[in-house]
């Protein structure tokens, strides 16, 4: 047998975001850190995790419901959350949590919604790029992780503090400045930072959460030195041309970080102009099922 | 280069017992590679080849992270389609002069004549780039990746040690958090550190990104009583269990310290330090939260940031947060350490010096600083209320501390005759077993509500 390039990740992807949208009981994001120390013993064991899980009813209908849909195409049906967890496979799993218990962390807030769903996006565009840039140096799961990630410290200023969106729209609209530049004028603190804090409370791996903590630092992506992990960097620029992507076919919040990072970006990313006008069309499709 | 002639005859030997698979009892008949003990036989030729042309021999171990998942998940038999596709993958990649076998169930290790450090470190790499690539098996997406341990042969070096060392590299690529290469580093280490000390740091080091990866890292809590029975503050105190050890915070912060890790884990205890302090406000015994701050966290330019970041997400006004930072980091106040002490006393975070007494400062340099806490270290407590010297010295301190506006706490009370002693110095609080040991947060929470009635 040959094994072949996979395209299937967007599509969990895909499926996981219109999942987020379907459920109302909140799972607690406690539940996370147990799974997690659970997943990465030496020997997992899946009775243990199935019992952590089931004990959360949210978390427990949101992933038999998730196992049972169409997307999946089983044939036998998964009665309990034991059963989802052998269907699914832990690693789909453990992500289908993460994305459940995400959105969940914070208050229903009509404000965000717009932010959620920016990020969705940027997630799914993500997910795919790292399939096509040509040195894959990340893993299309961690990409979408990324993406979804990357900006929860936004959502989290927003909540704490009301006169943030002023800030916010300063920081979008700079040219020249890094964006966490504009945020510390303001605030003794930036969006980066909180990302990469909570991004480490969520128990997801290092090389995300530093890519979080240094996403408008130029000189993060640029320089070989900078510290970094080569992974963190690509998962940098695999954002950042993501988010362009989704500016540009949506015409949605819009930012100056493609002028400032963009450059940075393609170079290491090895693309050129005419790449991004080939995915720029592909991308355009895989958005519109994203809706 | 070693002589290839004679060479291919073995691979192609491997490979067409591939597909008679059964006719070789030293040939895994899932991928046709050679079986453990085939590899140590083969180990033992390549090094005795490899000393007399003196070349470049290496091991590349390979293991396939959560491999039992899939057995779990999807039953033997497509495990079994799992391990033959990544030995595809491995031999596409490994190329003829290279030997490959299984050594269990989701271990292989390709040995590789002729591959010094560099080369060796290009193929492993490879391999996990290569191995990473989604594999479809029936109708199922399966994400694998490897951990990989590498080591170059040394001169004189046994095989099996060889080829432990490859092993024992390979478990670290597993500790460090999986889908990663590690080199072994014994031959650097042996140079760089005496070898024991080494590679008792290496352990602490391993078990530390362990823990942190595996939320084995947590923090216990011990408060700190005023002498009318309330709670002046409670100080966050990590600890480190791996593998149901403890380690204790004496070995792990020093090497901490001297990897870098301790901004990780002073952020960590920063983060969660502060969420227990939101809880307890919660619960409605709000309480000052002391937490334990480095020099290297403190000489960092995003130290202040990270404050921050862990007061907003946890909704914690600054007064409720306290910095204990070391008499010794006081003696050397490097500006960068100063702006962001400045920084945290403007934002009304409060600054304790902890383990006062021990280090050398001259009483006369408190005036200068900007904590607001002295914690007298416990050597002062252990000797009262017998030494009457010591008792002299703690009631100037305590004098002093008062008219510089510090509050002062003893720490290390174990007896009540020492709390008696340490009133009648008139410290303002007391810390030690006589009232609490450092407990997890849920005692925590019990205690101080129960204190609350």
């Amino acid at each position: 047998m040959k094994d072949k390039t996979s395209n299937a990740v967007p599509d969990v992807d895909l499926f996981l975001e219109r999942m987020l949208k379907d459920l109302d009981v909140p799972p607690r994001p406690l539940i996370i850190d147990r799974i997690k120390a659970e997943m990465d013993s030496d020997r997992p064991n899946l009775q243990r995790i199935g019992q952590l899980i089931s004990v959360d009813v949210g978390l427990a209908a949101g992933l038999i419901q998730s196992v049972n849909s169409a997307y999946f195409g089983f044939r036998k049906r998964a009665r309990s959350v034991h059963d989802a967890l052998l269907m699914l496979g832990l690693d789909v799993a453990s992500r289908a949590i993460a994305t459940l218990s995400l959105r969940r962390a914070f208050p229903v807030n009509n404000r965000l919604e717009r932010f959620w769903g920016a990020s969705a996006q940027i997630a799914v565009l993500s997910g795919w790029l790292a399939q096509k840039t040509p040195h894959r140096r990340v893993q299309a799961n961690d990409a979408y992780t990324y993406g979804l990630f990357r900006d929860t410290g936004i959502a989290m200023l927003l909540l704490r503090f009301p006169t943030y969106r002023q800030t916010l729209e300063r920081a979008n609209a700079d040219c020249e400045r890094a964006f966490t530049t504009v945020e510390q004028q303001d605030f003794p603190t930036d969006h980066a930072m909180i990302g990469c804090l909570l991004a480490r409370d969520w128990w997801l791996p290092e090389e995300i959460c530093l890519a979080i903590r240094h996403h408008h630092d130029h000189s993060a992506i640029d320089l070989t030195d900078s510290g970094l992990p080569v992974a963190s960097r690509h998962l940098v620029a695999i954002s950042q041309t993501a988010e362009h992507l989704v500016q540009q076919l949506t015409g949605g919040s819009r930012t100056e970080e493609w002028q400032k990072l963009g450059g940075s970006c393609l170079r290491l990313l090895e693309l050129v102009d005419t790449d991004l006008y080939q995915l720029h069309t592909e991308a355009k499709s895989l958005l519109a099922s994203v809706d | 280069m070693t002589d290839r002639t004679d060479r291919p005859s073995a691979a192609t030997r491997q490979r067409r017992a591939a597909t008679t698979p059964s006719a070789n009892p030293l040939l895994d008949p899932i991928t046709g590679f050679l079986t453990r003990r085939a590899c140590l036989q083969a180990a033992i030729a390549l090094a005795a080849e490899a000393a007399t042309v003196a070349t470049g021999l290496s091991a590349i171990w390979l293991d396939i992270d959560r491999f039992r998942q899939v057995n779990e998940s999807f039953g033997h038999s497509a495990g079994d389609r799992v391990i033959a596709h990544i030995a595809e993958r491995i031999r596409a990649l490994a190329g003829v002069q290279c030997r490959l076998s299984r050594m269990g169930d989701d271990e292989f290790v390709v040995l590789a004549p002729g591959f010094d450090q560099a080369s060796a470190n290009d193929l492993a790499r490879r391999l996990l780039l290569e191995i990473r690539r989604p594999l479809h098996v029936d109708e199922l997406v399966i994400h694998p990746s490897v951990s990989i341990g590498l080591a170059v042969k040394l001169c004189d070096e046994e095989p099996v040690v060889w080829l432990e060392r490859a092993d024992r590299a390979m478990s670290e690529a597993k500790r460090r958090g999986r889908n990663r290469l590690v080199t072994s580093g014994d031959e650097l280490l042996t140079r760089r550190l005496g070898v024991e000390l080494a590679r008792e740091e290496l352990a602490i080091e391993n078990a530390l990104h362990r823990a942190l990866e595996n939320g084995e890292l947590c923090l216990h809590f011990q408060p700190i009583v005023r002498p009318s029975g309330g709670v002046e503050a409670v100080e966050a105190l990590m600890r480190c269990a791996v593998d149901g050890h403890q380690i204790t915070p004496a070995r792990f912060i020093p090497v901490a310290e001297k990897t870098g890790l301790i901004v990780r884990l002073g952020e960590w205890s920063l983060f969660q330090g502060a969420r227990c302090a939101a809880r307890l406000r919660e619960q409605g015994t709000p309480t000052k939260m002391a937490i334990n701050v480095s020099r290297a966290q403190l000489i960092s330019p995003k130290f202040t940031q990270a404050l921050h970041a862990a007061l907003v997400c946890a909704n914690l006004p600054p007064d409720l947060l306290e910095l204990e930072l070391t008499e010794s980091l006081f003696m050397d106040l490097a500006p960068p350490v100063q702006a962001n002490l400045g920084a945290a006393r403007a934002a009304g975070v409060g600054l304790a010096i902890d383990d006062f007494g021990t280090g050398f400062s001259c009483l006369s340099t408190l005036k200068d600083l900007s904590a607001n806490k002295l914690k007298l270290d416990r050597s002062f407590a252990s000797v009262l209320p017998t030494d009457r010297r010591s008792f002299a010295v703690v009631k100037a301190m305590t004098s002093l501390g008062s008219e510089l506006g510090m509050t002062v706490v003893a720490e290390g009370v174990e007896n009540p005759a020492q709390l008696a002693a340490l009133a009648e110095a008139a410290v303002d609080a007391t810390q030690g077993f006589f009232h609490a040991r450092p407990m997890p947060e849920p005692a925590l929470m019990a205690w101080m509500a129960q204190r609350l009635q």
